[in-house]
Protein backbone atom coordinates (compact mmCIF):
# COMPACT_ATOMS: atom_id res chain seq x y z
CA UNK A 1 0.00 0.00 0.00
CA UNK A 2 2.84 2.39 0.93
CA UNK A 3 6.39 1.98 -0.34
CA UNK A 4 9.37 4.26 0.12
CA UNK A 5 12.68 3.68 -1.65
CA UNK A 6 15.76 5.55 -0.45
CA UNK A 7 13.74 8.65 0.28
CA UNK A 8 15.63 11.76 1.27
CA UNK A 9 14.23 15.13 2.25
CA UNK A 10 16.55 18.07 2.81
CA UNK A 11 16.11 21.83 2.93
CA UNK A 12 18.88 24.06 1.59
CA UNK A 13 21.56 24.77 4.17
CA UNK A 14 20.27 22.22 6.72
CA UNK A 15 21.06 18.61 7.51
CA UNK A 16 18.62 16.16 5.84
CA UNK A 17 15.31 15.84 7.69
CA UNK A 18 14.92 12.35 6.25
CA UNK A 19 17.82 10.34 4.91
CA UNK A 20 17.71 7.14 2.88
CA UNK A 21 14.36 5.86 4.17
CA UNK A 22 13.22 2.58 2.68
CA UNK A 23 9.95 1.27 4.05
CA UNK A 24 7.00 -0.88 3.04
CA UNK A 25 3.56 -0.80 4.70
CA UNK A 26 1.11 -3.49 3.63
CA UNK A 27 -2.56 -2.97 2.98
CA UNK A 28 -4.57 -3.10 6.21
CA UNK A 29 -1.50 -2.77 8.41
CA UNK A 30 -1.27 -0.59 11.56
CA UNK A 31 2.11 1.04 12.03
CA UNK A 32 3.47 3.23 14.80
CA UNK A 33 5.94 5.79 13.52
CA UNK A 34 8.02 6.87 16.46
CA UNK A 35 11.09 8.81 17.44
CA UNK A 36 12.05 11.91 19.40
CA UNK A 37 11.03 15.41 18.36
CA UNK A 38 12.82 16.39 15.16
CA UNK A 39 13.30 12.77 14.10
CA UNK A 40 11.39 13.39 10.86
CA UNK A 41 8.04 11.71 11.66
CA UNK A 42 5.84 14.63 10.60
CA UNK A 43 7.91 15.23 7.47
CA UNK A 44 7.51 11.60 6.48
CA UNK A 45 3.73 11.86 6.87
CA UNK A 46 3.76 15.11 4.84
CA UNK A 47 5.56 13.29 2.05
CA UNK A 48 2.87 10.59 2.11
CA UNK A 49 0.01 13.04 1.63
CA UNK A 50 2.01 15.14 -0.83
CA UNK A 51 2.24 18.28 1.29
CA UNK A 52 5.98 18.03 0.61
CA UNK A 53 7.94 16.31 -2.13
CA UNK A 54 11.09 14.26 -1.55
CA UNK A 55 14.50 15.62 -2.50
CA UNK A 56 15.36 12.19 -3.88
CA UNK A 57 14.02 8.65 -3.80
CA UNK A 58 10.65 7.20 -4.80
CA UNK A 59 7.33 6.95 -2.97
CA UNK A 60 4.55 4.64 -4.14
CA UNK A 61 1.03 4.91 -2.75
CA UNK A 62 -1.31 2.15 -3.88
CA UNK A 63 1.21 1.30 -6.60
CA UNK A 64 1.37 4.87 -7.98
CA UNK A 65 4.64 6.73 -7.95
CA UNK A 66 3.65 10.06 -6.43
CA UNK A 67 6.79 11.72 -7.74
CA UNK A 68 5.53 11.13 -11.25
CA UNK A 69 1.92 12.18 -10.93
CA UNK A 70 1.15 15.73 -11.95
CA UNK A 71 0.24 18.53 -9.56
CA UNK A 72 -3.33 18.26 -10.78
CA UNK A 73 -3.60 14.59 -9.69
CA UNK A 74 -2.59 15.24 -6.08
CA UNK A 75 -6.12 16.16 -4.89
CA UNK A 76 -7.43 12.86 -6.24
CA UNK A 77 -4.69 10.96 -4.41
CA UNK A 78 -5.54 12.80 -1.20
CA UNK A 79 -9.15 11.66 -1.42
CA UNK A 80 -7.87 8.19 -0.59
CA UNK A 81 -5.87 9.43 2.37
CA UNK A 82 -7.40 10.65 5.61
CA UNK A 83 -5.19 12.85 7.77
CA UNK A 84 -5.51 13.63 11.49
CA UNK A 85 -3.38 16.30 13.17
CA UNK A 86 -2.41 17.03 16.73
CA UNK A 87 -4.10 20.46 16.50
CA UNK A 88 -7.30 19.01 14.94
CA UNK A 89 -7.47 21.59 12.11
CA UNK A 90 -11.22 22.12 12.37
CA UNK A 91 -12.94 25.18 10.96
CA UNK A 92 -14.10 27.25 13.90
CA UNK A 93 -16.92 28.93 12.04
CA UNK A 94 -18.53 25.71 10.86
CA UNK A 95 -20.59 23.24 12.82
CA UNK A 96 -19.32 19.79 13.65
CA UNK A 97 -21.56 18.31 10.96
CA UNK A 98 -20.26 20.81 8.38
CA UNK A 99 -16.65 20.10 9.36
CA UNK A 100 -17.12 16.38 8.82
CA UNK A 101 -19.13 16.92 5.65
CA UNK A 102 -16.42 19.15 4.19
CA UNK A 103 -14.48 16.18 2.84
CA UNK A 104 -17.62 14.97 1.02
CA UNK A 105 -18.49 18.44 -0.24
CA UNK A 106 -15.18 18.47 -2.10
CA UNK A 107 -16.10 15.18 -3.77
CA UNK A 108 -19.30 16.74 -5.06
CA UNK A 109 -21.68 14.61 -2.97
CA UNK A 110 -25.30 15.70 -2.69
CA UNK A 111 -26.46 17.55 0.44
CA UNK A 112 -28.53 14.56 1.53
CA UNK A 113 -25.64 12.15 1.13
CA UNK A 114 -23.26 14.51 2.94
CA UNK A 115 -25.65 14.77 5.88
CA UNK A 116 -26.35 11.08 6.06
CA UNK A 117 -22.73 9.92 5.85
CA UNK A 118 -21.45 12.65 8.15
CA UNK A 119 -24.02 11.82 10.81
CA UNK A 120 -23.12 8.15 10.51
CA UNK A 121 -19.43 8.92 11.09
CA UNK A 122 -20.25 11.24 13.96
CA UNK A 123 -22.32 8.44 15.50
CA UNK A 124 -19.32 6.12 15.20
CA UNK A 125 -17.18 8.57 17.18
CA UNK A 126 -20.06 9.14 19.61
CA UNK A 127 -20.74 12.77 18.71
CA UNK A 128 -23.88 12.71 16.60
CA UNK A 129 -25.72 14.54 19.37
CA UNK A 130 -23.28 17.49 18.98
CA UNK A 131 -23.74 17.78 15.21
CA UNK A 132 -24.90 21.40 15.31
CA UNK A 133 -22.29 22.59 17.82
CA UNK A 134 -19.30 24.68 16.86
CA UNK A 135 -15.85 23.17 17.53
CA UNK A 136 -15.02 25.63 20.32
CA UNK A 137 -17.93 24.24 22.36
CA UNK A 138 -16.26 20.82 22.39
CA UNK A 139 -13.43 19.47 24.54
CA UNK A 140 -10.05 18.64 22.99
CA UNK A 141 -10.86 14.93 22.93
CA UNK A 142 -14.18 15.58 21.25
CA UNK A 143 -12.56 17.85 18.66
CA UNK A 144 -10.06 15.12 17.84
CA UNK A 145 -12.90 12.64 17.42
CA UNK A 146 -14.52 15.07 14.97
CA UNK A 147 -11.21 15.30 13.08
CA UNK A 148 -11.07 11.52 12.89
CA UNK A 149 -14.67 11.38 11.68
CA UNK A 150 -13.76 13.89 8.96
CA UNK A 151 -10.67 11.88 7.98
CA UNK A 152 -12.73 8.71 7.68
CA UNK A 153 -15.96 10.03 6.22
CA UNK A 154 -15.07 9.27 2.61
CA UNK A 155 -13.68 5.87 3.56
CA UNK A 156 -10.04 6.38 2.62
CA UNK A 157 -7.74 3.40 2.15
CA UNK A 158 -5.02 5.08 4.22
CA UNK A 159 -5.30 7.01 7.48
CA UNK A 160 -2.33 9.09 8.62
CA UNK A 161 -2.34 10.54 12.14
CA UNK A 162 0.31 12.97 13.38
CA UNK A 163 0.48 12.90 17.19
CA UNK A 164 -3.32 12.51 17.40
CA UNK A 165 -3.25 12.28 21.20
CA UNK A 166 -0.49 14.83 21.74
CA UNK A 167 -2.85 17.55 22.97
CA UNK A 168 -5.12 15.30 25.01
CA UNK A 169 -5.33 14.14 28.60
CA UNK A 170 -4.11 10.55 29.06
CA UNK A 171 -7.67 9.51 29.90
CA UNK A 172 -8.86 10.50 26.44
CA UNK A 173 -6.03 8.81 24.59
CA UNK A 174 -7.59 5.36 24.71
CA UNK A 175 -10.87 6.50 23.20
CA UNK A 176 -9.05 8.19 20.31
CA UNK A 177 -6.81 5.21 19.68
CA UNK A 178 -9.81 2.90 19.75
CA UNK A 179 -11.25 4.85 16.82
CA UNK A 180 -8.01 4.38 14.90
CA UNK A 181 -7.92 0.65 15.72
CA UNK A 182 -11.57 0.35 14.63
CA UNK A 183 -10.75 1.98 11.29
CA UNK A 184 -7.83 -0.41 10.92
CA UNK A 185 -10.11 -3.34 11.72
CA UNK A 186 -12.38 -2.23 8.88
CA UNK A 187 -9.43 -2.55 6.48
CA UNK A 188 -7.91 0.93 6.48
CA UNK A 189 -4.12 1.11 6.50
CA UNK A 190 -3.18 3.28 9.48
CA UNK A 191 0.10 5.06 10.19
CA UNK A 192 0.29 6.91 13.50
CA UNK A 193 3.22 9.17 14.39
CA UNK A 194 3.85 9.49 18.12
CA UNK A 195 6.70 10.15 20.48
CA UNK A 196 4.75 8.68 23.39
CA UNK A 197 6.55 5.42 24.22
CA UNK A 198 3.89 4.33 26.68
CA UNK A 199 1.46 3.93 23.80
CA UNK A 200 3.88 1.64 21.99
CA UNK A 201 4.29 -0.62 24.97
CA UNK A 202 0.58 -0.63 25.74
CA UNK A 203 -0.56 -1.32 22.17
CA UNK A 204 1.95 -3.65 20.57
CA UNK A 205 1.96 -3.10 16.82
CA UNK A 206 4.61 -2.81 14.15
CA UNK A 207 6.84 0.10 15.17
CA UNK A 208 9.07 2.04 12.83
CA UNK A 209 11.54 4.24 14.68
CA UNK A 210 13.27 7.29 13.25
CA UNK A 211 16.12 9.27 14.72
CA UNK A 212 17.72 12.34 13.16
CA UNK A 213 16.08 11.51 9.86
CA UNK A 214 17.26 7.91 9.68
CA UNK A 215 15.25 4.75 10.07
CA UNK A 216 16.80 3.08 13.13
CA UNK A 217 14.46 0.17 13.74
CA UNK A 218 11.44 -1.59 12.25
CA UNK A 219 9.93 -4.26 14.46
CA UNK B 1 -20.37 31.29 -0.68
CA UNK B 2 -18.56 32.22 2.50
CA UNK B 3 -18.82 36.01 2.27
CA UNK B 4 -20.76 36.22 5.54
CA UNK B 5 -18.44 33.89 7.45
CA UNK B 6 -15.67 36.49 7.44
CA UNK B 7 -17.68 39.72 7.11
CA UNK B 8 -15.02 42.20 8.28
CA UNK B 9 -12.29 41.46 5.71
CA UNK B 10 -14.99 41.22 3.03
CA UNK B 11 -16.45 44.57 4.04
CA UNK B 12 -12.96 46.08 4.03
CA UNK B 13 -12.39 44.76 0.51
CA UNK B 14 -15.73 46.17 -0.69
CA UNK B 15 -14.97 49.56 0.86
CA UNK B 16 -11.46 49.65 -0.60
CA UNK B 17 -12.67 48.75 -4.06
CA UNK B 18 -15.46 51.31 -3.69
CA UNK B 19 -13.06 54.05 -2.62
CA UNK B 20 -10.52 53.25 -5.34
CA UNK B 21 -13.15 53.19 -8.06
CA UNK B 22 -14.76 56.35 -6.68
CA UNK B 23 -11.42 58.16 -6.95
CA UNK B 24 -10.85 56.76 -10.43
CA UNK B 25 -14.37 57.62 -11.63
CA UNK B 26 -14.20 61.11 -10.12
CA UNK B 27 -10.91 61.67 -11.86
CA UNK B 28 -12.29 60.53 -15.21
CA UNK B 29 -15.36 62.71 -14.78
CA UNK B 30 -13.11 65.63 -13.88
CA UNK B 31 -11.16 65.15 -17.10
CA UNK B 32 -14.42 64.82 -19.07
CA UNK B 33 -15.71 68.02 -17.50
CA UNK B 34 -12.47 69.89 -18.19
CA UNK B 35 -12.51 68.79 -21.82
CA UNK B 36 -16.17 69.74 -22.13
CA UNK B 37 -15.29 73.14 -20.73
CA UNK B 38 -12.48 73.57 -23.26
CA UNK B 39 -14.83 72.53 -26.02
CA UNK B 40 -17.41 75.04 -24.88
CA UNK B 41 -14.78 77.74 -24.89
CA UNK B 42 -13.84 76.64 -28.39
CA UNK B 43 -17.49 76.85 -29.39
CA UNK B 44 -17.64 80.43 -28.21
CA UNK B 45 -14.87 81.40 -30.61
CA UNK B 46 -16.44 83.07 -33.62
CA UNK B 47 -14.96 83.22 -37.10
CA UNK B 48 -15.09 86.47 -39.07
CA UNK B 49 -14.61 86.57 -42.83
CA UNK B 50 -13.43 90.00 -44.00
CA UNK B 51 -14.44 90.52 -47.59
CA UNK B 52 -12.89 92.62 -50.29
CA UNK B 53 -14.03 96.23 -49.97
CA UNK B 54 -15.29 96.14 -53.53
CA UNK B 55 -17.70 93.27 -52.76
CA UNK B 56 -21.26 94.34 -53.48
CA UNK B 57 -24.13 93.73 -51.10
CA UNK B 58 -25.59 91.15 -53.45
CA UNK B 59 -22.30 89.29 -53.80
CA UNK B 60 -21.85 89.32 -50.01
CA UNK B 61 -25.38 88.01 -49.39
CA UNK B 62 -24.88 85.28 -51.99
CA UNK B 63 -21.64 84.31 -50.30
CA UNK B 64 -23.35 84.28 -46.91
CA UNK B 65 -26.03 81.97 -48.31
CA UNK B 66 -23.36 79.70 -49.81
CA UNK B 67 -21.61 79.46 -46.44
CA UNK B 68 -24.94 78.75 -44.68
CA UNK B 69 -25.79 75.93 -47.09
CA UNK B 70 -22.35 74.37 -46.92
CA UNK B 71 -22.12 74.75 -43.13
CA UNK B 72 -25.55 74.24 -41.58
CA UNK B 73 -23.96 74.16 -38.13
CA UNK B 74 -22.89 77.79 -38.44
CA UNK B 75 -24.95 80.85 -37.75
CA UNK B 76 -23.96 83.37 -40.46
CA UNK B 77 -24.49 87.12 -40.07
CA UNK B 78 -23.68 89.56 -42.84
CA UNK B 79 -22.27 92.88 -41.59
CA UNK B 80 -22.15 95.45 -44.36
CA UNK B 81 -19.70 98.34 -44.36
CA UNK B 82 -22.20 100.85 -42.95
CA UNK B 83 -23.16 98.57 -40.09
CA UNK B 84 -19.48 97.89 -39.41
CA UNK B 85 -18.83 101.62 -39.11
CA UNK B 86 -21.86 102.08 -36.85
CA UNK B 87 -20.57 99.32 -34.58
CA UNK B 88 -17.13 100.87 -34.47
CA UNK B 89 -18.67 104.18 -33.63
CA UNK B 90 -20.64 102.57 -30.85
CA UNK B 91 -17.57 100.74 -29.57
CA UNK B 92 -15.49 103.91 -29.53
CA UNK B 93 -18.14 105.83 -27.56
CA UNK B 94 -16.81 109.30 -26.70
CA UNK B 95 -13.92 108.86 -29.10
CA UNK B 96 -16.26 108.29 -32.03
CA UNK B 97 -15.66 111.90 -33.13
CA UNK B 98 -12.29 110.77 -34.44
CA UNK B 99 -14.15 108.99 -37.25
CA UNK B 100 -15.72 112.24 -38.49
CA UNK B 101 -12.54 113.22 -40.27
CA UNK B 102 -12.59 110.17 -42.51
CA UNK B 103 -13.32 110.94 -46.14
CA UNK B 104 -14.75 107.46 -46.75
CA UNK B 105 -15.69 104.32 -44.82
CA UNK B 106 -12.44 102.34 -44.46
CA UNK B 107 -14.10 99.19 -43.10
CA UNK B 108 -14.66 96.11 -45.23
CA UNK B 109 -17.90 94.15 -45.25
CA UNK B 110 -17.73 90.90 -43.29
CA UNK B 111 -19.50 87.64 -42.50
CA UNK B 112 -19.64 86.69 -38.83
CA UNK B 113 -19.88 82.96 -38.23
CA UNK B 114 -20.79 81.37 -34.89
CA UNK B 115 -20.86 77.63 -34.40
CA UNK B 116 -24.28 76.45 -33.18
CA UNK B 117 -22.71 73.33 -31.65
CA UNK B 118 -19.41 72.91 -29.87
CA UNK B 119 -16.39 72.80 -32.15
CA UNK B 120 -12.95 71.51 -31.22
CA UNK B 121 -10.13 74.04 -31.84
CA UNK B 122 -8.86 71.85 -34.67
CA UNK B 123 -12.33 71.99 -36.23
CA UNK B 124 -12.34 75.81 -36.08
CA UNK B 125 -8.90 75.89 -37.70
CA UNK B 126 -9.99 73.60 -40.56
CA UNK B 127 -13.15 75.62 -41.06
CA UNK B 128 -11.12 78.84 -41.31
CA UNK B 129 -8.72 77.27 -43.81
CA UNK B 130 -11.66 76.15 -45.97
CA UNK B 131 -13.44 79.52 -45.85
CA UNK B 132 -10.25 81.34 -46.74
CA UNK B 133 -10.51 79.80 -50.23
CA UNK B 134 -13.90 81.40 -50.94
CA UNK B 135 -14.03 84.22 -53.50
CA UNK B 136 -14.00 87.80 -52.15
CA UNK B 137 -12.60 86.62 -48.79
CA UNK B 138 -9.57 88.68 -47.93
CA UNK B 139 -8.88 87.63 -44.41
CA UNK B 140 -10.22 85.15 -41.88
CA UNK B 141 -10.04 86.03 -38.20
CA UNK B 142 -10.75 83.26 -35.73
CA UNK B 143 -8.57 84.06 -32.70
CA UNK B 144 -5.75 81.84 -33.84
CA UNK B 145 -3.55 82.42 -30.78
CA UNK B 146 -6.40 81.77 -28.36
CA UNK B 147 -7.34 78.57 -30.16
CA UNK B 148 -3.72 77.39 -30.29
CA UNK B 149 -3.43 77.84 -26.54
CA UNK B 150 -6.77 76.14 -26.00
CA UNK B 151 -5.69 73.21 -28.13
CA UNK B 152 -2.34 72.90 -26.36
CA UNK B 153 -4.24 72.90 -23.06
CA UNK B 154 -6.58 70.17 -24.36
CA UNK B 155 -3.67 68.04 -25.55
CA UNK B 156 -1.85 68.49 -22.25
CA UNK B 157 -4.98 67.51 -20.37
CA UNK B 158 -5.36 64.38 -22.49
CA UNK B 159 -1.76 63.28 -21.93
CA UNK B 160 -1.88 64.13 -18.22
CA UNK B 161 -5.31 62.48 -17.89
CA UNK B 162 -4.21 59.26 -19.56
CA UNK B 163 -1.02 59.02 -17.50
CA UNK B 164 -2.69 59.89 -14.22
CA UNK B 165 -5.59 57.53 -14.94
CA UNK B 166 -3.15 54.66 -15.55
CA UNK B 167 -1.46 55.44 -12.23
CA UNK B 168 -4.78 55.69 -10.36
CA UNK B 169 -6.07 52.41 -11.82
CA UNK B 170 -2.76 50.63 -11.24
CA UNK B 171 -2.67 51.80 -7.63
CA UNK B 172 -6.32 50.79 -7.19
CA UNK B 173 -5.60 47.30 -8.50
CA UNK B 174 -2.65 46.88 -6.14
CA UNK B 175 -4.64 48.11 -3.15
CA UNK B 176 -7.57 45.88 -4.05
CA UNK B 177 -5.39 42.82 -4.65
CA UNK B 178 -3.72 43.34 -1.28
CA UNK B 179 -7.01 43.91 0.50
CA UNK B 180 -8.48 40.74 -0.98
CA UNK B 181 -5.26 38.96 -0.10
CA UNK B 182 -5.89 39.97 3.51
CA UNK B 183 -9.41 38.58 3.24
CA UNK B 184 -8.05 35.35 1.79
CA UNK B 185 -5.29 35.25 4.39
CA UNK B 186 -7.96 35.36 7.09
CA UNK B 187 -9.25 32.12 5.60
CA UNK B 188 -5.93 30.37 4.97
CA UNK B 189 -6.90 27.59 7.41
CA UNK B 190 -9.95 26.88 5.33
CA UNK B 191 -7.84 26.69 2.17
CA UNK B 192 -5.38 24.37 3.89
CA UNK B 193 -8.19 22.07 5.01
CA UNK B 194 -9.85 22.15 1.60
CA UNK B 195 -6.58 21.02 0.03
CA UNK B 196 -6.08 18.44 2.75
CA UNK B 197 -9.39 16.72 2.04
CA UNK B 198 -8.65 16.56 -1.67
CA UNK B 199 -10.13 19.71 -3.17
CA UNK B 200 -8.75 20.57 -6.59
CA UNK B 201 -7.24 24.01 -7.15
CA UNK B 202 -10.29 24.95 -9.20
CA UNK B 203 -12.61 23.91 -6.38
CA UNK B 204 -10.60 25.96 -3.86
CA UNK B 205 -10.36 28.93 -6.17
CA UNK B 206 -13.98 29.09 -7.36
CA UNK B 207 -15.66 30.46 -4.21
CA UNK B 208 -12.88 33.02 -3.71
CA UNK B 209 -13.22 34.19 -7.31
CA UNK B 210 -16.98 34.44 -6.94
CA UNK B 211 -16.57 36.37 -3.73
CA UNK B 212 -13.93 38.61 -5.29
CA UNK B 213 -16.21 39.33 -8.24
CA UNK B 214 -19.12 40.04 -5.91
CA UNK B 215 -16.98 42.27 -3.71
CA UNK B 216 -15.79 44.11 -6.83
CA UNK B 217 -19.37 44.52 -8.04
CA UNK B 218 -20.55 45.79 -4.65
CA UNK B 219 -17.55 48.12 -4.41
CA UNK B 220 -18.29 49.49 -7.89
CA UNK B 221 -21.96 49.98 -6.96
CA UNK B 222 -20.81 51.84 -3.87
CA UNK B 223 -18.50 54.02 -5.99
CA UNK B 224 -21.32 54.65 -8.44
CA UNK B 225 -23.63 55.72 -5.63
CA UNK B 226 -20.94 57.99 -4.18
CA UNK B 227 -20.22 59.64 -7.54
CA UNK B 228 -23.93 60.23 -8.11
CA UNK B 229 -24.37 61.58 -4.59
CA UNK B 230 -21.48 64.02 -5.06
CA UNK B 231 -22.83 65.10 -8.44
CA UNK B 232 -26.33 65.68 -7.08
CA UNK B 233 -25.70 67.15 -3.67
CA UNK B 234 -22.15 68.47 -3.50
CA UNK B 235 -21.53 69.90 -6.96
CA UNK B 236 -24.53 72.28 -7.23
CA UNK B 237 -23.60 74.32 -4.12
CA UNK B 238 -20.00 74.47 -5.35
CA UNK B 239 -20.92 75.44 -8.89
CA UNK B 240 -21.05 79.19 -8.17
CA UNK B 241 -17.32 78.97 -7.50
CA UNK B 242 -16.92 77.91 -11.10
CA UNK B 243 -19.09 80.58 -12.64
CA UNK B 244 -16.44 81.23 -15.29
CA UNK B 245 -17.16 77.74 -16.55
CA UNK B 246 -20.77 78.50 -17.37
CA UNK B 247 -21.84 76.75 -20.49
CA UNK B 248 -19.72 73.70 -19.75
CA UNK B 249 -21.53 70.37 -19.67
CA UNK B 250 -22.03 69.24 -16.07
CA UNK B 251 -20.23 65.92 -15.51
CA UNK B 252 -22.62 63.01 -15.32
CA UNK B 253 -22.43 59.26 -15.70
CA UNK B 254 -24.06 57.81 -18.78
CA UNK B 255 -25.45 54.25 -18.49
CA UNK B 256 -22.47 53.04 -20.50
CA UNK B 257 -20.09 54.65 -17.96
CA UNK B 258 -22.00 53.07 -15.07
CA UNK B 259 -21.87 49.68 -16.79
CA UNK B 260 -18.14 50.11 -17.45
CA UNK B 261 -17.54 51.01 -13.80
CA UNK B 262 -19.45 47.94 -12.60
CA UNK B 263 -17.57 45.80 -15.12
CA UNK B 264 -14.18 47.20 -14.06
CA UNK B 265 -15.07 46.64 -10.39
CA UNK B 266 -16.04 43.03 -11.05
CA UNK B 267 -12.87 42.40 -13.07
CA UNK B 268 -10.66 44.05 -10.45
CA UNK B 269 -12.26 41.89 -7.74
CA UNK B 270 -11.88 38.77 -9.85
CA UNK B 271 -8.26 39.49 -10.76
CA UNK B 272 -7.38 40.51 -7.21
CA UNK B 273 -8.83 37.27 -5.87
CA UNK B 274 -7.01 35.23 -8.49
CA UNK B 275 -3.69 36.82 -7.49
CA UNK B 276 -4.39 36.39 -3.79
CA UNK B 277 -5.54 32.76 -3.96
CA UNK B 278 -2.77 31.76 -6.36
CA UNK B 279 -0.25 32.56 -3.66
CA UNK B 280 -1.96 30.29 -1.15
CA UNK B 281 -2.43 27.49 -3.65
CA UNK B 282 1.28 27.51 -4.39
CA UNK B 283 2.10 27.42 -0.68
Amino acid sequence: MIQLFHVKKAYPGDAPVLDDITLRVEKGEFVWLTGPSGAGKSTLLKLLFCAESPTSGQILIGGRNIGRIGQGSIPYLRRNIGVVFQDFKLLDNRTILENVGYALEVLGASDGEIRERSLKRLAQVGLDHRATSLPRRLSGGEQQRVAIARALVNEPTILLADEPTGNLDPGLTDSILKLLFDANARGTTVVVATHDRTLLSRYRKRTVALDKGKLVSDA
Amino acid sequence: MNLWRAPLPSLLAVLTIGLSLFLGASFILGVFAARALLTSWGAQASVTLYLDRSTTDEQARTLAQTVRVENPSLQVTYVDRTMALQRLRGDLGDLAGALEGLSQNPLPPSLELSPRTALQPSGVRMLAARLEQLPSVQEVDYGREWLDKLEALGNGLRVFGTGALAIVLGAALLVVANTIRLAVYARRDEIEIMKLVGATDGYVRAPFLLEGALQGLLGAALALGAVEAVRRWLLPPASHAFAFASGAVAPHLLPVHAAALLGIGTLVGLFGSWLAVARFLRA
